[in-house]
């Protein structure tokens, strides 16, 4: 019991930090129609940033840094491509951002090499133990950070009229524009706001118990992708629970390995995407996602 | 399935989230009769057309053609049933030429698989060519033969609405759903389109249900008029009947006043 | 028509110097050929299916690995030794089985392939990827693991695809002359084949669906069988190019097979064109010879380097090229390298499509 109540705390800790990343990709989705192969890519820059800026301004600077870097690439990167791009077609321009995201992985690959950089976090190593149930206090710090910008965001997507213009872009982009929503505006927002939470999510994915960012980092944000889809790509509310049902799936799963020797070595970073096949096949909408009106 | 048969809606209800799109509508297109579906904007002709088609969903009532329910039923099956319908905004591949987009048409009519087509197999040949010759029928009944190698997204509005009825009518269909055809067309290709329309309903025998602004045209063409407003049948007749029913002058009239109130 | 003839006698030529090749290249570069040819073909069915039919899949490389691995399962030897799967069967009926079983490992998918829209479709395939990489390296009985599988030759009739020497005027053909022929002339096939659907029924109803889902459906399209079938065709065509490399490599491993193989072929596609089977051939060639060229040469080029030295190796120094080659070819060159010389009037026409209704007059005859 108290090992899977761990377990369970942890997957939450995980799951809200995916929300984190799967909350920027629906952003991104939401307000420029653009599936952004390229978030992975962008979350180990934010880390990247993050983790050199720290040897001469400590870490909370540089994690500001991070994520200030983070925001400033994605707002680049949707003036200097998205926005120039012409066509209809929504796949060629996730393409784009498959090319994008091979050259920045490239460079942050041969930057970062065959290195395992450190965070010189607050939280080192340390435990909390509530009743019989021990975590790092680091999965503490990283459940609390990713509800309380979640929260924000939430807040900031509601009341605030950056949050209508989003929202307003996201429902109708024309009708959007001709009442004076300046969609560049919106859209490179957007993918500056994705770019910070992502580079808070590199910091947490980096932390004790996991020995550091290293190239692979991006991949292991990719589980952020099947936790959007989920909840259904269109769906802030999808997102958060997409990325808990992920975190919590892969804690178990990797959690009682042992038990499931069965599956293959390694089955709790794919149990994620059994997941996403599962509901996929259920509802190809996603949990939370607008089901098209039309029907095929 | 021996001719057209008629299109029976009885107590057809549209609701998205909360609100009521179609309430309880019922008509009837006569085989062989051109039916036109008219109201002002927000009527909600445009979801009937969506539903007849099967693009839509009712959330009740019923849509029959003879015998068969086609409520339940997905596009494509709705479409092999003989219902073919042109979309309000072109729904045309750009990139496309005129020729192949009558062609695909004729989708529901051939049978070239990938195998057949990938092998080039004597039996798809003879099946292009077959299918080929009558589009060209059907293209030079409306005009289209100078355009046929042409990328439809090239080619002037009116032209490519025509195309768009020309790949409707390369179905073959018994019931035919027109979603404006002359919008958006100027005086000339409004005429031309009109007498095509009733070309179509003379020579090949379809019943045709139109939805179109321009009452004149509707005035000339429709045999039969079904008026909508919020969503509910207001009128129904001939146009000389429909044309002087209060009710139908209310709605019409009342949307006229609001835009001229003054400011 | 001179210009019917002009690309007729340019295929012809180009066909020419193709078979000529193994005479004169040495063992490295016909390898590389090799290489880009399975790509062409993989890539040729990457291009049905996003190209043509709009479904972006990222799970290309795992297909290919369903190719190469079905190939070495159903051809190789069952050996107690090595603790190895293996039916040994007929090297050509276990390529066709390969290829067999790709598609209908993309017909159990289709459920999800038919019915999940572009890009979105994406994401789905990632799935296909990260479960199929497990797979690789948890059934040791049929990959071998990590450390892969050796690849049975291929051979025809009792010619073999290995290594013996069998000397063709003068030069003696060893395995990578005998692929070349074989790769040149499967590439064919599969592109004749994938041109012959494109260009009748089944090519229109994807486009249709592409362009515009609902009417295609309206139309009578079957929107979601019609997306299945192209996914197993387009896993067919992955599954055969999986067999071409695994007889080029002569050994599979997992690792090859991952997520980077896959954006890999989705560069092709967009940078040689997409919808079209020559800008697949095309994209596929520039792909997989700017790695080769760049290793061949690095020591006379500038900013690149031998692998460890710590500049920029050939391996990074091609993915910028060809990660930047995809961008550009999206925004500057939207049909990719295939249609680089861009005909005058297409372009003027394409300035000049009207959007908005347009007052000239039609020339109807009634």
């Amino acid at each position: 019991m108290t090992a899977f109540l761990e377990y369970l705390v942890h997957g939450l800790s995980l799951g809200a930090v995916y929300a984190l990343i799967a909350l920027g990709f629906v952003i991104i989705f939401k307000s420029t129609e653009v599936v952004n192969f390229a978030h992975a890519s962008l979350l180990l820059a934010g880390g990247y940033i993050a983790v050199r800026a720290q040897e001469s301004v400590g870490f909370w600077a540089a994690l500001l840094a991070g994520v200030a870097g983070a925001a400033t690439l994605g707002a680049l990167l949707e003036w200097a491509v998205i926005r120039r791009y012409r066509g209809a077609d929504h796949s060629v321009l996730a393409i784009v951002t498959i090319g994008i995201d091979i050259v920045l992985l490239t460079e942050l690959a041969r930057r970062i090499g065959p290195d395992i950089l450190t965070y010189d976090d607050p939280w080192g190593d340390a435990l909390v133990t509530v009743g019989s149930v021990t975590v790092p206090q680091t999965r503490v710090a990283a459940f609390v950070t990713a509800a309380l910008l979640i929260g924000l965001f939430l807040a900031a997507f509601r009341w605030t009229s950056w949050g209508v213009a989003m929202r307003a872009a996201a429902e109708n982009r024309e009708t959007a524009a001709l009442m004076g929503i300046r969609l560049g505006r919106v859209s490179s927002s957007a993918w500056a706001v994705a770019g910070a939470l992502a580079a808070v999510a590199a910091l947490f994915l980096s932390v004790f118990p996991t020995s550091g960012l290293d190239r692979a980092t991006g991949e292991v944000a990719l589980a952020a992708f099947p936790a959007a889809i989920i909840g259904g790509l269109d769906s802030t509310t999808g997102a958060l629970v997409g990325g808990l049902t992920v975190g919590v799936t892969e804690a178990l799963t990797t959690g009682y390995a042992a038990e499931l020797d069965f599956l293959g070595n390694g089955f709790g970073h794919i149990a994620p995407y059994v997941v996403m096949v599962l509901v996929l096949l259920a509802r190809p909408a996603g949990l939370f996602g607008t089901r098209e009106l039309s029907r095929v | 399935m021996n001719g057209p048969q008629p299109l029976t809606v009885t107590g057809l209800t549209v609701r998205f989230a909360g609100l009521t799109a179609l309430d309880g509508v019922g008509f009837t297109v006569a085989p062989g009769t051109v039916h036109a579906l008219i109201g002002p904007n927000g009527a909600g002709k445009s979801t009937c057309f969506n539903v007849l088609s099967g693009v839509y969903r009712a959330t009740s009532g019923s849509v029959r053609l003879g015998g068969r329910e086609l409520t339940r039923e997905t596009p494509h099956a709705i479409a092999s049933l003989g219902v073919a319908r042109t979309f309000q905004n072109l729904a045309l591949s750009a990139h496309s030429t005129v020729a192949d987009t009558l062609l695909l048409g004729r989708h529901r009519l051939t049978r070239s698989g990938i195998l057949a087509s990938g092998l080039r197999l004597p039996r798809a040949a003879r099946e292009a060519g077959r299918h080929t010759e009558r589009m060209r029928e059907i293209a030079a009944f409306l005009g289209l033969e100078p355009y046929l190698d042409a990328p439809a997204g090239l080619l002037p509005y009116g032209v490519q609405k025509l195309v768009e009825l020309g790949r409707a009518l390369c179905m073959e269909p018994d019931v035919l759903l027109l979603d404006e055809p002359i919008a958006g067309m100027n005086p000339t290709e409004r005429q031309h389109t009109a007498a095509l329309i009733a070309s179509v309903r003379d020579s090949l025998g379809l019943s045709v249900l139109l939805v179109e602004h321009d009452m004149g045209v509707v005035m000339r063409l429709a045999d039969t008029v079904t008026v909508l407003d919020f969503g509910r049948k207001i009128a129904e007749g001939t146009p000389g009947e429909v044309q002087n029913d209060p009710e139908v002058v209310r709605a019409y009239l009342g949307e006229h006043q609001e835009t001229e109130t003054p400011r | 028509m001179s210009e019917r003839l002009t690309s007729r006698l340019g295929w012809l030529l180009g066909g020419v110097v193709l078979l000529a090749m193994p005479f004169y290249l040495e063992r490295f570069w016909l390898q590389a050929g090799v290489f880009a040819m399975a790509a062409a073909i993989g890539a040729i069915g990457l291009n049905l299916l996003t190209g043509s039919a709009g479904q972006l899949s990222l799970a290309h490389a795992f297909f290919l690995a369903v190719g190469a691995y079905g190939y070495c399962v159903f051809a190789g030897d069952s050996g107690s030794a090595t603790g190895l799967t293996g039916w040994g069967l007929p090297p050509v009926l276990a390529a066709v089985l390969a290829v067999a079983l790709a598609g209908a490992v993309g017909g159990l998918f289709s459920p999800i392939a038919g019915r999940v829209r572009g890009p979105y479709l994406g994401i789905a395939t990632l799935a296909l990827i990260f479960i199929g990489q497990h797979v690789l390296l948890n059934a040791h009985d049929l990959t071998g693991g990590f450390n892969g599988r050796a690849v049975p030759p291929l051979s025809v009739f009792g010619f073999a695809f290995d290594d013996s020497a069998t000397v063709v005027a003068g030069v003696p053909f060893r395995s990578m002359e005998k692929l070349w022929y074989l790769g040149l002339a499967l590439l064919a096939a599969g592109a004749l084949f994938a041109r012959g659907v494109l260009r009748g029924r089944p090519g229109r109803a994807i486009n249709a669906i592409r362009d515009h889902q609902t009417a295609a459906g309206v139309i009578g399209i079957p929107v979601a069988r019609t997306r299945g079938a192209i996914f197993v065709l387009s896993s067919m065509y992955a599954g055969l190019a999986g067999v071409l490399l695994a007889l080029a490599f002569q050994h599979a491993v997992p690792g090859y097979f991952g997520i980077v193989l896959s954006l890999e072929y989705l560069a092709m596609i967009v940078i040689g064109g997409l919808g079209t089977v020559s800008g697949a051939v095309i994209g596929a060639a520039f792909v997989t010879l700017i790695p080769q060229v760049l290793t061949k040469y690095s020591e006379s080029l500038p900013l690149v380097s031998a692998p460890g030295t710590g500049g920029v190796a050939p391996g990074e120094a091609s993915r910028y090229l060809y990660g930047a080659a995809v961008v550009a070819a999206v925004l500057f060159l939207p049909g990719g390298l295939a249609r680089l010389p861009v005909p005058r009037w297409a372009r003027k026409g394409a300035r000049d499509k009207a959007p908005a209704p347009t007052s000239r007059n039609m020339e109807v005859s009634t």
